[in-house]
């Protein structure tokens, strides 16, 4: 679903954020996107919605080369990925029916249909209750339900989550994190930013590490957490992604069909 | 935009936006209202001062008379040049006793009585028709100098031309047509800026939402629609002000014209399709003034 071929992303004042990453996410996927501050894990969620451009590298999502894409395709991907963030990003004045609305409103869907879907997903998410209610009447814990049911409401395939419990308390952090791999077991692929790390040994999900913009361990589901952060050494990208995500698809291959699609 | 349910979405996003700032919003309207009225008075003024001219201009006669010593020939001569020149739609030539004929009919029969039949004024002359089409100013100007010239051909007595009554007329309407003009600009200017700084405030009051719809998948023209109907219908509500404050100054420049100069306007004051231009240049003035400031501070 998710391809990164040697990615690199420099900035303007010299910063290098992400340094030849090369990683394969898949179908359905639960990832979790860890490492300090400043490791580079909001770079590669803004550069997989193309807020920002790589300065290197190819990226495909659902094998369409993104690095290529033009300005005016962006909001179309978009639609294909969701995002939620740590401050919920709500709108004040909608109401929670609103807020979600957004997504589907966006792209011209009708009236009836809106409102079976929102109401439909609302219900889903125990907030039937609260369509009418505006996000500043809501628990933190609500509104991150709200930001992750206008995300999800037009059934994209990749949902994107940059620190969705950063603003909770464990427990609710807890709720929202079951919520979201509940997502992944029905097709959509999600990767979720945190530096929470008892959330990820908690779930035993792959984890990718990142540090000072470079992939530092890639630690499939089910392993146990071998090596500390602080102590992984920086591996070449490419070698190490292939050998820790267990895909046996050649790299070269890979790369062919990204030039094809460039 | 694939659905029939985006119009009405943009439509009540533009009322949310409205409703948002109310107060600055009827500033907007009420300024585009009153460039517009006064544009819309400018046209009716100038459009009845051409009306007036034309109507002035059909009765409009250049009288050369002749000196009595003038010969056929040189009468002949002088319309034959009357004839060549622009603007001249018909000569015709009067005899002494045709003139005096006519004049008798413009004089009151008491003036009449005993009166001898030599003491009538009378002249033999040409009577010359002007083209009632002659509305610019500067045909009349050149008429006037030229028949200012006629004064020297040897066998005219005298020239006398109605049109000059019309300089003070022309003069005045060239007059209200620059001081109108530069208001309507400033004023239509200063319309623009109100509702130029009001979608830019409308914009900034809503970077959270921009950047959700931006985020969600919105396309650039999705999230720039409401602004710009926003502008639209603010010159839509000016428009109409505008409509219903010219229709009614109509009514009252009507009643006064016909009341106070007991004349009888025939034709209406208000230049036709006027109305159409006022609610097609509202919409237009606020679209531009909100597409400039969307183009300016709506980076997507």
């Amino acid at each position: 679903m998710i391809q990164l071929f040697h990615v690199y992303k420099r900035y303007p004042n010299g910063t290098d954020a992400l340094v030849d990453l090369t990683l394969r996410v898949r179908e359905g996927e639960f990832v979790f996107l860890t490492g300090p501050s400043g490791a580079g894990k909001s770079t590669l969620l803004r550069l997989l919605l193309v807020m920002e451009r790589a300065t290197e590298g190819q990226i495909l999502i659902g094998g369409r080369n993104i690095h290529v894409l033009q300005e005016r395709s962006i909001p179309f991907l978009r639609r294909n990925i969701g995002i939620v963030f740590q401050d919920f990003r709500l709108i004040p004045r909608r109401t929670v029916f609103e807020n979600i609305a957004i997504s589907l409103e966006i792209m011209g869907m009708g009236g009836k249909e809106i409102d079976r879907r929102v109401h439909q997903l609302l219900d889903g998410l125990r907030l039937g209750h609260r369509a009418g209610a505006f996000p500043g009447d809501l628990s933190a814990g609500e509104q991150q339900r709200v930001a992750i049911a206008r995300a999800l409401v037009n059934e994209p395939a990749i949902l994107l989550a940059d620190e969705p419990t950063g603003n909770l308390d464990p427990d609710l952090g807890q709720e929202i994190l079951q919520l979201l791999i509940e997502i992944s077991r029905r097709g959509t692929t999600v990767i979720v930013a945190t530096h929470d790390h008892g959330h990820i040994e908690r779930h035993g999900m792959r984890t990718l590490v990142l540090n000072r913009g470079q992939l530092t361990d890639d630690r499939p589901r089910g392993a146990a957490p071998t090596v500390r952060q602080s102590q992984v050494v920086p591996v070449h990208g490419t070698v190490h992604a292939l050998a820790a995500s267990g895909d046996d698809e050649p790299l070269q291959e890979v790369l062919t069909d990204a030039e094809d699609l460039s | 935009m694939k659905s029939g349910a985006q119009p009405i979405y943009m439509l009540r996003q533009a009322w949310l936006l409205v409703r948002g700032s109310p107060w600055l919003t009827a500033v907007s309207a009420l300024t585009i209202a009153l460039a517009l009225t006064l544009v819309g008075l400018l046209a009716m003024v100038l459009f009845n001062a051409g009306h007036l001219l034309r109507e002035l201009g059909q009765n409009l006669t250049l009288s050369v008379y002749l000196k009595d010593s003038a010969t056929p020939e040189q009468e002949a001569a002088v319309r034959k040049q009357l004839e060549g020149h622009a603007g001249i739609k018909r000569v015709k030539a009067l005899s002494r006793e045709e003139d005096r004929a006519r004049n008798r009919r413009l004089l009151s029969a008491e003036l009449l009585q005993g009166l001898d039949e030599a003491a009538i004024p009378g002249q033999p002359m040409l009577e010359v028709e002007i083209d009632a089409e002659l509305a610019s100013r500067g045909d009349v100007e050149a008429l006037v100098q030229w028949t200012q010239a006629l004064k020297h051909v040897d066998s005219v007595q005298d020239v006398d031309f109605g049109a000059e009554k019309l300089r003070l007329l022309f003069a005045m309407v060239e007059i209200a047509r620059t001081i109108g003009l530069v208001l309507s600009v400033v004023l239509l200017a200063s319309a623009m800026f109100f509702v130029f700084s009001t979608i830019r405030l409308a914009v900034f009051s809503r970077k959270d939402e921009i950047e959700v719809l931006w985020l969600v998948g919105a396309t650039p023209s999705f999230i720039r629609l409401p602004f710009l109907v926003e502008g639209g219908l603010q010159g839509l509500a000016g428009a109409v002000i505008a409509t219903g404050l010219l229709g009614l100054l109509h009514t009252e420049l009507l009643g006064l014209v016909r009341d106070v100069y007991m004349l009888n306007v025939n034709w209406s004051l208000l230049p036709p399709g006027m109305v159409v231009w006022l609610v097609i240049g509202g919409p237009a003035v606020g679209l531009l003034a909100s597409a400039l400031s969307v183009g300016r501070y709506l980076k997507v």
